[in-house]
């Protein structure tokens, strides 16, 4: 499947902070990649790369096959991006901002945009910066399905949006990319949005990429294990045992291995009667990268 | 696409040019009021002869009306595109980011020079019909270099707003002070004649520095 983006050994620090090395990951046509990670490990950082606004220390990115810094302005038409916290012109209307915009893209479809704003309830000649951070959120929606992109880059959706207007952002989001082949490339803080959202997801910790794979493989392998120890009892480092905790005697950890071979592996350090439970995208995220 | 920057510089600045406009034109149709009680007053003859003994111009009071109009311009332009980094809009538009800015650049420039003529107008409409034109050129001489300075504001203003780290700010901040020092630095009328289309050029090469400012955004340059 072609690659619509992809990245090559990204390597990039702030100041002498290294915040990843020789990252490397692509995104295939059609598909919803999202990129998890707790607060710093990178992703507005990878976001910034990909929409141009960072040069990394080294590695290069590449979107529709053009080197992001040296891209033809006009593919650029065939990329939406949403900035964090649905930054708009605050100073434009929802008619201003429409207008704006449709004279820089040749498909721009207006009644895509007006049919989303049909549902929020501002008159036309209000200005973004008196909208709450939902309804902004839904202009934002709206100017991307207008823009009608191949390419949808979008930092953290979620930020600043109540249960509604998240599920309503990525409802439409999902139904939009799949009927119209989008490829979209996002972050979020809020798990269970990605959930709904996502086909695939890259799972990052400091400096490093933990998992790379389609959610619904990463949720068909991963596993939950409980059981009762000492309340002193820690496990020795094992591979592919993840963030073992105890909490009194309650112990817990996560494993993507087969059943058996986890079951082998901790009764070789006296620990049995496990419990096993299937867990969702944001447990498995806990799993992988820890509480804290 | 082009059509489409001024557009939405238009939306951002309309309140601000309006206002700018008003302060302008009012300055000089004040400054003219008052040179009209003087001639009322006491003769315009009287007039000539304080201009050509004691040097004067009688708009003092315009000298940094220019400037304040040219810098408030910049802020009310850019600080709205660097509120929430909301620049990277502009920047993520299918056109030249270089294209972009200078668009935005000309669009403030022609407004502030429509504002300037506009007073220069002003003031040239009464004075040529009181004073020998060696008298009201002596007068539209000397007021150029300040505004000059206006434009030399916003462009310099332009720079500091569109430069993403505070630490470069401050430093643009202290060599644009030093730079509009050059626009006073001569109290005398018209001590800037020699050196005004030099002054002018040199006025217009600040807007390149904000293509610096631009540069160090899209590297993404932090604090």
């Amino acid at each position: 499947m072609e690659n619509v983006i992809e990245c090559r050994n990204i390597t990039h620090y702030y100041g002498k902070r290294l915040i990843y090395e020789d990252l490397s990951f692509a995104v295939p046509r059609g598909r919803i990649l999202g990129l998890l990670g707790k607060n710093g490990t990178g992703k507005t950082t990878t976001i910034n790369i990909l929409s141009g606004f960072l040069q990394p220390r080294s590695g290069e990115c590449l979107i529709l096959g053009e080197k992001i810094g040296q891209m033809n302005p006009l593919t650029r038409r065939k990329i939406s991006l949403l900035i964090e916290g649905h930054v708009q012109y605050q100073f434009m209307t929802i008619e201003q901002i429409e207008r704006f915009y449709s004279r820089f893209y040749p498909n721009w479809k207006r009644e895509a945009y007006y049919e989303l704003m049909s549902r929020l309830k501002v008159a036309p000649h209000q200005r973004i910066n008196r909208m709450s951070c939902g309804q902004r959120s839904q202009v934002a929606l709206g100017l991307i399905l207008a823009q009608d992109a191949e390419v949808l880059v979008l930092d953290d959706f979620s930020l600043g949006l109540d249960p509604g207007y998240r599920r309503l952002f990525v409802d439409y989001m999902r139904e939009y990319a799949k009927a119209e082949n989008k490829t979209v490339f996002l972050t979020s803080h809020i798990i269970q949005d990605m959930e709904r959202l996502i086909d695939d997801c890259i799972i990052m910790d400091y400096g490093k990429i933990l998992v790379q794979m389609p959610v619904e493989e990463l949720l068909g392998k991963f596993r939950r294990y409980t059981t009762q120890v000492e309340a002193d009892f820690k496990l020795k480092d094992t591979e592919g045992i993840y963030n073992p905790s105890v909490i009194r005697s309650s112990m817990e950890l996560f494993s993507m291995l087969p059943e058996e071979e986890v079951k082998a592996r901790l009764a070789a350090q006296g620990v049995g009667n496990l419990s096993v439970e299937r867990v969702g995208l944001e447990d498995a995220f806990i799993g992988l990268t820890g509480k804290y | 696409m082009i059509k489409a920057i001024y557009y939405k510089e238009w939306i951002k600045t309309r309140w601000y040019c309006l206002l700018a406009l008003l302060l302008s034109s009012g300055f000089a149709g004040y400054a003219m009021m008052r040179v009209a009680r003087v001639c009322s007053l006491k003769g315009a003859d009287h007039l000539w002869v304080v201009m050509i003994q004691r040097d004067a111009i009688f708009v003092d009071m315009l000298q940094f009306v220019p400037l304040f109009l040219g810098l408030a311009f910049a802020v009310v332009q850019f600080a709205p595109e660097m509120h929430h980094k909301s620049f990277k809009l502009t920047l993520h538009l299918p056109i030249r980011a270089s294209k972009a800015l200078a668009s935005m650049l000309v669009f403030g420039g022609a407004v502030l020079l429509g504002i300037f003529a506009l007073s220069l107008l002003i003031m040239w409409a009464y004075l040529h019909t009181v004073l020998a034109p060696e008298l009201w050129r002596h007068i539209i001489l000397s007021t150029l270099p300040w505004y000059l300075a206006g434009v030399a504001a916003y462009l310099l203003t332009s720079w500091i707003a569109l430069e993403p780290t505070w630490k470069r700010r401050v430093l643009n901040g202290v060599v644009a002070v030093l730079l509009l020092r050059i626009y006073f630095l001569a109290p005398a009328p018209e001590a800037y004649n020699g050196f005004l289309p030099l002054l002018a050029l040199v006025t217009l090469m600040y807007s390149l520095l904000s293509m610096l400012s631009l540069s160090n955004f899209r590297d993404g340059r932090q604090d």
